[in-house]
């Protein structure tokens, strides 16, 4: 399913919200939006739980977004991650990297 | 052996990748694999090919690769051939690493190779002599079957 994005502010949060499939082709896409939101200076959250696939391009997107956050003190947190997003990061053994909020703020 | 069930020739643009997945998908309900290692499945073979696409042509979108689906008695085996520049020896190597202990030990990207290892039994290079890559992964039937 084409990649679609939402970006909202949300209390103490710029949430980033994305539905259908991430991969070499989409995940340029869901980057642009994550670094834009972190340019806000303000906490980051994006919710995946309309994800239904996810490469290894989409898990390196949300390294980036988690790295630059943390050189910037800004939180980053996964929201309602997808069984294929929960998946593919524990394949990568990345699944206890990231902050994982099983429900919405 | 093998015999070649299904042969598909890919163009080397992002954008046909969701038809990878369905073609390899569909391949693997037929042959009877469960669900969750048909999503492995699909994951690794996706990352194989995207492996192609954006390393063996630089990102170039008007090539073409080969991808072979074959069932035998013992394998299912998926098969990425391509004419691109030759993925490195030490590339082709990495394995999945440690879980990380802190965001310091995780670089952004690198994690498609290892992965065709975690879902695969058998990922086999082969050196052919012509140039490009070609990477088949096996999966063991007897695992793969539906309960």
């Amino acid at each position: 399913m084409a990649l679609t994005i939402e970006t909202a502010k949300d209390g103490e949060y710029y949430r980033v919200t994305a539905k259908g499939d991430i991969d070499l082709y989409s995940s340029p896409e869901l980057r642009s939006a994550i670094l834009k939101a972190i340019k806000r200076k303000e906490g980051v959250a994006i919710d995946l739980s309309g994800v239904g696939y996810m490469d290894s391009s989409g898990v390196a997107t949300l390294v980036e977004g988690l790295k630059s956050c943390a050189a910037n003190h800004q939180e980053f947190v996964i929201e309602r991650p997808s069984d294929a997003v929960v998946k593919v990061l524990q394949l990568a053994r990345l699944d206890t990297l990231f902050k994982l909020r099983r429900e919405g703020a | 052996m093998s015999q070649p069930q299904v042969v598909l020739r890919v163009a080397s643009d992002p954008r046909v990748l969701s038809t990878v997945r369905g073609a390899v998908r569909g391949f693997a309900d037929a042959n009877g694999i469960d669900r969750d290692t048909a999503d492995r499945v699909v994951l690794a073979v996706d990352e194989a090919c995207a492996n192609t696409i954006r390393h063996a042509y630089g990102g170039r979108s008007d090539r073409l690769f080969t991808l072979t689906l074959r069932a035998s008695d013992r394998y299912l085996e998926f098969d990425v051939k391509d004419g691109g520049k030759p993925c490195p020896e030490s590339a082709r190597r990495k394995k999945r690493p440690k879980a990380p202990t802190s965001i310091d030990d995780v670089q952004v990207g690198g994690l498609g190779i290892p992965l065709l290892y975690e879902v695969f039994d058998k990922v086999e290079w082969i050196a052919g002599a012509s140039r490009g890559n070609r990477v088949v992964m096996k999966l063991r039937r007897a695992q793969a079957k539906k309960g």
